[in-house]
């Protein structure tokens, strides 16, 4: 396993565009978590041009609810498909160098190579979780006035659904690269199923007419995102009414995971089934 | 007694309506040079895929070393299937270490592979700014890398310079002197002829022949004859027992048998018949003869 880890280091190491990328992700990322209340007061002044009572300002950076904040925005599709177009990148450049070909021929199994991806995913996955409970923890601390350990813990578990956000979405990402193999085709078609043709699915599957059931919580995209749902803002509640998430739950997050293990099982097969 | 490195018992790959390799028997022992000699589209290449797991074959089983294949047989196999293969943004020195740490090797034979192939000087340039012959170089010093027991090239000097060529043979033929087994796929006779000790000659995805090289070259079926009455020796040599032909000349004739007939045995023949030969010589047959013999019986 180490071993595994240690090469898929050696292939990204000297890598411009991978660190290109990263850098663009975390600037995006860290970019979207500050100007997010502002971004959100901006809405809310301009609701209050045409409301008669004004909507107080918000602020979101405060503990624990910076947890549930800082998660939904990081988890947007917007930010997610940064890491997601990585991991496409880095798999189906092995198809497109050959290079899968050469590691099976030295010795390395099709099962040892979907390995080695998938432990760079959770390497990742984990890295990104550490820096942003690290940042949190930064904003949320200069942000609460009543400090205590209990606040800053309470609602500390949405870093565990942001975990498994990074992780299973970067699964589907996975999927793509594999089956496809194409880095072009790959990044078009999941970007295309991501922001265009599942948001047209769930509206789709939402409406009563389709299906008598509403299905649209069992899409794959939006399972995910349904992991970290909406942020922890009284006014959206207010205004929308919203029913907030108080905490992340099992059943909603074992849903993309059931997802990304199916996604690695047909990965798994389709490798060993197709000559390379 | 014969250490088999490689047996490879009926494998046959279909593309579609293409019949790759068909039915293929092989066996390759220890300390051979053996050619895998064939056209493009031979089955050469399908072949070397099958015995590295890169594809499956639709029937036919392999063994390398007495065993089953797994991925521990080929980490002792080093390997350039077609293009090289490597990350082009990568330096050689790190595309090594990658192969390095796949095979479970340690990096210190890395220098010692790049010195081999003249790269040492180049190996912290990225891969994609080398050159073709670069390139294939730096494929065969990562099949060398960690001195693998058994070397599979396939068209190792495609593409290359008379020099390269040169190069690449010189130190094949190193690697073969420190008794490395190699396989070698090649469509060039020549080259064949110059390196390998035995040798395969693939057809359309069918075995048409194998055996060692020298061998081959030793089949001698065509002599020319001369003597002082050309009429007379050609009526004497249709009385040969293994007589098969004869091209008849003014000066000399040419006379092809069914079978190995030594000089001797020639010069006996018409002495007892009382022709005095004025010349005798023997017309080996190479192995590009008999290379295109066998392609075209096959037609």
């Amino acid at each position: 396993m180490i071993k595994l880890l240690k090469i898929e280091y050696k292939k990204i190491l000297t890598y411009k565009i991978f660190w290109i990328l990263t850098g663009l992700y975390f600037l995006f990322l860290s970019l979207g978590l500050l100007m997010s209340e502002f971004m959100i007061n901006n809405m809310v002044d301009n609701m209050n041009r045409r409301l008669p009572i004004p909507l107080p300002h918000v602020t979101i950076y405060f503990f624990p609810w910076v947890w549930q904040n800082i998660t939904f925005f990081a988890t947007i599709r917007y930010v997610l498909i940064f890491p997601a177009i990585v991991i496409i990148i880095l798999i189906t450049n092995e198809f497109t160098f050959k290079t899968i070909r050469q590691n099976v021929i030295n010795g390395m199994s099709k099962a040892e190579f979907l390995i080695s991806k998938l432990m760079l995913i959770l390497l990742i996955s984990i890295v990104v979780t550490v820096l942003l409970t690290a940042g949190t923890i930064i904003i949320g601390v200069s942000h609460t006035s009543d400090l205590t350990l209990a606040l800053v813990l309470e609602k500390s578990s949405f870093m565990l659904g942001f975990f498994i956000t990074m992780l299973t979405f970067q699964v589907y990402a996975l999927f793509f690269g594999f089956i496809l193999r194409n880095t072009g085709l790959s990044i078009a078609l999941f970007t295309l199923y991501v922001f265009i043709v599942e948001p047209i699915l769930y509206y789709f599957l939402k409406s009563p007419i389709v299906f008598k059931n509403d299905i649209s919580p069992y899409l794959p995209v939006n399972a995910v995102l349904r992991v970290t749902e909406y942020p922890a803002i009284q006014v959206l509640k207010n205004i929308m009414g919203l029913n907030l998430q108080n905490s992340i739950s099992f059943a909603v997050c074992s849903l993309p995971v059931f997802y990304a293990a199916l996604m690695v099982g047909i990965v798994y097969w389709v490798l060993v089934k197709r000559d390379l | 007694m014969m250490d088999t490195i490689l047996s490879i018992n009926n494998i046959s790959k279909r593309y579609g309506k293409i019949q790759a390799v068909s039915n293929l028997s092989l066996e390759v022992n220890r300390g051979q040079v053996f050619g895998l000699l064939g056209p493009n589209g031979s089955g050469k290449t399908t072949t070397l895929s099958v015995i590295l797991d890169l594809i499956k074959a639709n029937s036919g089983t392999f063994q390398w070393f007495g065993q089953a294949p797994s991925k521990e047989s080929r980490k002792r196999i080093g390997s350039v299937i077609e293009s090289p293969n490597f990350f082009p943004y990568l330096s050689p020195v790190i595309n090594l270490k990658i192969v390095a740490d796949i095979k479970d090797h340690g990096y210190d034979d890395i220098d010692r592979v790049l010195n081999l192939t003249g790269l040492y000087d180049r190996r912290n340039t990225r891969f994609k700014t080398f050159s073709f012959g670069m390139k294939q170089r730096l494929a065969v010093a990562s099949a060398l890398l960690g001195n693998p027991d058994v070397l599979i090239l396939d068209e190792p000097t495609n593409g290359l310079d008379p020099q390269g060529i040169a190069h690449i043979r010189e130190l094949i033929l190193l690697i073969a002197s420190q008794g490395t087994t190699i396989i070698i796929a090649s469509h060039l006779l020549d080259e064949v002829q110059k390196i390998c000790s035995h040798v395969a000659v693939l057809s359309k995805g069918k075995k048409l022949f194998d055996g060692k090289v020298s061998e081959v070259l030793a089949i001698s079926d065509s002599y020319e004859l001369s003597a002082e009455n050309i009429e007379q020796l050609t009526m004497i040599v249709r009385t040969h027992p293994s007589f098969s032909s004869v091209t008849p000349g003014i000066e000399k004739i040419q006379v092809y048998f069914k079978e190995i007939v030594n000089p001797e045995e020639i010069n006996l023949f018409f002495f007892k018949q009382g022709v005095i030969l004025t010349h005798l010589s023997e017309r080996k047959r190479s192995l590009e003869q008999h290379f295109l013999e066998l392609l075209d019986q096959n037609k």
